[in-house]
């Protein structure tokens, strides 16, 4: 009997772990499941332990619900001032309403979704891109560049186009990851960047030898303000002391005579300083005192 | 089982006609109970081992470069960073209950955008990493395989960046983004789309910086604004990552390298001109500045001589004054002649000419020699 009851035992538990994995399913984090009975959708679930009617009756479709990353292929598009343009966005879509992702993609294949988003973007890259002009794209001017407009102008417009089809995917961002000239375009840029080089060349050796002249010039006449400024303030200095010196001109003025005589005597000392050489006659004092002696000379 | 049954059967059934004894120890019957009781001992046995063996298939190991993530029916067992496992030994139900997932993980993630490059086979970018080297394009680019930015003034540049960032969830990043076609759980999608938001930061600021800035005059600011344009794209588009650092690589078009050598040249021998213009403009207004000052200091000097020249001579008159007036005559004399005779002294060469009585001019002959180099030779003849 004993013997019987594990037999039972045994035969229950593999059972009950058959009915389980037969009535039910586990959805992961990051994944949702879209039950199907007979066909027809009849709900969605979370992650976690669910119930189920085995197969045939219901089926479970289960969907990555994270953001995907998508880059498109190249789309060769004109701008509005007819420049072609060849450009790559890369998208974060996710399935944001399984159903309808269910109903619009057979089987719910991810791939068919892509290449459904693909056109999509193609479609829109080269209507936004029509509608603007290569400035809007590169611009020195932050205000003038419309790189974010033009971006967010592409997803709207495929947003749009998603919800209208109802495709239960919605666009978490996108952004352009390519802009780029087609391959013959790119020699004629090479050219013209090569002018534009040269020209910064034969400027940058004007530019210099201008510039090192015009600082020289400057500082010369730098120099030459400088030391007229200096000359200025000397005279000015000079006449400072003269003035000051005047003041001594009314103690002077007490004997003019006296004056005039001193300025005199220093004067003859300072014109006769050095290796002078004196003719005197007799009129000049000391030799004056000659004047009385018997001389050689002639006389009438 | 039909054995024993058969076994057990008689003992009970006397019309079949059987007349054998009722004993079930016969050494046959015996031998069998013994071997199955012993087969179902194993069968225990071997029942236990697989218990066991479900529970130590539980343990599970998680390597040094990531981190692992239980499921328990699809949902994860604890939130944030308390999910997340580390290197060692771990244990978790078995499957269908527990899923273990293992993420490659390091705590500093590194991505790089060469969407700005030229098509270069990994040989040649191990020659460019090494040395420099840039191998040899045709041409033109071809939009199918080289990658390159348009600046603002519409030139043509190579870029490349590296970012290092680091995951602030790693729970939240490994269930919100996905690898694309591959549905393992990993780090992998969000790297992808940081790589992305690394290309589209190249593009937007190469669009809005000139070709000169980018080479030039402006490498650090260019690679700032990337790094702040793909700091701002992971904030908008909920990345959950935190840069901490941004490496930017920008080099002109190879077809165009030498050109751009030249312009490099051409510059540094302008900013030369210009040093050596600095130069001589310090060199002359410092000297005309030292000359000003001394032309001044001159003048401050010579202005004090004088006033003190004219003091100490007004000095000297109050003081003679008194005995001027006494006799001014006698006083006049006395000091002409104390001077002349100083004068006198002074003098090199001296002569008396005394006026002719008849008032007759004297004719006098001056013969003047060059001044000769040695001292004290008067310079005169008569």
């Amino acid at each position: 009997m004993k013997r019987n009851l594990i037999t039972l035992i045994t035969a229950a538990v593999l059972a009950v772990i058959f009915t389980l994995l037969l009535f039910t399913f586990q959805v992961r984090e990051s994944e949702v499941a879209v039950v199907t009975t007979f066909g027809k959708v009849a709900g969605t679930c979370q992650p976690g332990l669910h119930l189920r009617w085995p197969w045939p009756i219901q089926q479970v479709y289960k969907f990555d619900e994270r953001i995907q990353n998508f880059e498109d292929k190249f789309s060769e598009s004109l701008t509005a001032d007819s420049i072609t343009l060849i450009t790559s966005v890369y998208v974060g879509w996710r399935i944001s309403d399984a159903p309808s992702f269910l109903n619009s993609f057979k089987g719910g294949s991810v791939s068919t979704a892509q290449s459904q988003l693909e056109s999509l973007l193609r479609s829109a890259n080269m209507t936004v891109v029509s509608k603007h002009q290569l400035s809007d794209f590169v611009n020195a001017d932050p205000k003038l560049l419309g790189f974010d407009e033009i971006q967010h102008e592409i997803e709207q417009m495929v947003e749009d186009e998603l919800q209208t089809n109802s495709y239960g995917i919605h666009i978490e961002f996108l952004g352009l990851k390519r802009i780029e000239l087609p391959e013959s375009v790119t020699q004629a840029v090479f050219d013209r960047m090569a002018t534009e080089r040269n020209i910064l060349i034969s400027k940058a050796n004007n530019e210099g030898q201008a510039d090192a002249i015009k600082i020289r010039a400057n500082a010369d006449r730098q120099a030459n303000e400088t030391l007229a400024n200096a000359q200025a303030q000397a005279k000015r200095i000079e006449g400072e002391g003269e003035a000051e010196g005047a003041r001594t001109l009314p103690i002077l003025q007490q004997n003019p005579d006296l004056a005039v005589f001193l300025l005199r005597i220093d004067a003859l000392k300072s014109a006769l300083n050095q290796k002078a050489t004196l003719i005197l006659d007799q009129h000049t004092p000391p030799f004056d005192l000659f004047q009385g002696l018997p001389t050689n000379s002639p006389s009438h | 089982m039909s054995d024993e049954h058969e076994h057990n059967h008689p003992a009970h059934a006397h019309d079949h006609g059987h007349h054998e004894p009722m004993t079930p120890d016969d050494a046959g019957s015996q031998a069998l109970a013994e071997a199955l009781r012993s087969s179902f001992a194993i069968v225990k046995f071997v029942m236990a081992a697989l218990v066991v063996v479900f529970l130590v298939s539980g343990v599970f190991q998680v390597g040094p470069q990531e981190k692992g993530v239980v499921l328990r029916f699809g949902r994860t067992v604890g939130t944030g960073q308390q999910a997340l496992l580390g290197p060692g030994l771990h244990w978790s139900f078995p499957y269908p209950i527990d899923e273990v997932v293992k993420i490659p993980y390091k705590e500093v993630q590194s991505v790089e955008s060469t969407a700005g490059w030229f098509y270069m086979t990994p040989a040649q970018w191990t020659a460019y990493d090494m040395n420099g080297e840039l191998p040899r394009g045709p041409g033109q680019l071809n939009p199918a395989v080289d990658g390159y930015a348009i600046t603002a003034d519409r030139n043509i540049i190579h870029t490349r960046a590296r970012i290092y960032y680091q995951i602030n969830d790693p729970i939240s990043a490994v269930f919100h983004f996905s690898d694309g076609a591959n549905p393992a759980l990993s780090l992998a999608g969000v790297s992808n789309i940081v790589q992305n938001a690394l290309n589209n930061a190249l593009l937007y600021t190469a669009a809005h910086f000139g070709v000169d800035a980018v080479l030039t005059s402006d490498p650090y600011g260019f690679q700032d604004a990337v790094l702040q344009r793909v700091t701002q794209l992971a904030d908008n588009e909920g990345l959950g990552i935190t840069i901490q650092q941004c490496d930017v690589k920008s080099i002109p078009p190879r077809q165009l390298q030498g050109i751009f050598e030249q312009v490099a040249a051409a510059r540094q021998n302008q900013t030369k001109f210009l040093y050596g213009a600095h130069a001589y403009e310090n060199q002359v207004t410092n000297s005309a500045n030292a000359q000003a000052s001394s032309i001044i200091n001159g003048a401050k000097s010579a202005g004090v001589r004088y006033v003190q020249n004219l003091q100490a001579d007004a000095k000297a008159f109050s003081d003679l004054l008194p005995n001027y007036l006494i006799n001014p005559g006698l006083f006049e004399q006395e000091r002409l002649v104390q001077t002349m005779g100083q004068v006198m002294t002074n003098a090199v060469f001296k002569a008396y000419l005394p006026t002719s009585a008849g008032g007759e001019p004297t004719e006098l002959r001056l013969q003047l020699n060059r001044e000769p180099p040695g001292p004290n030779t008067g310079a005169a003849g008569l």
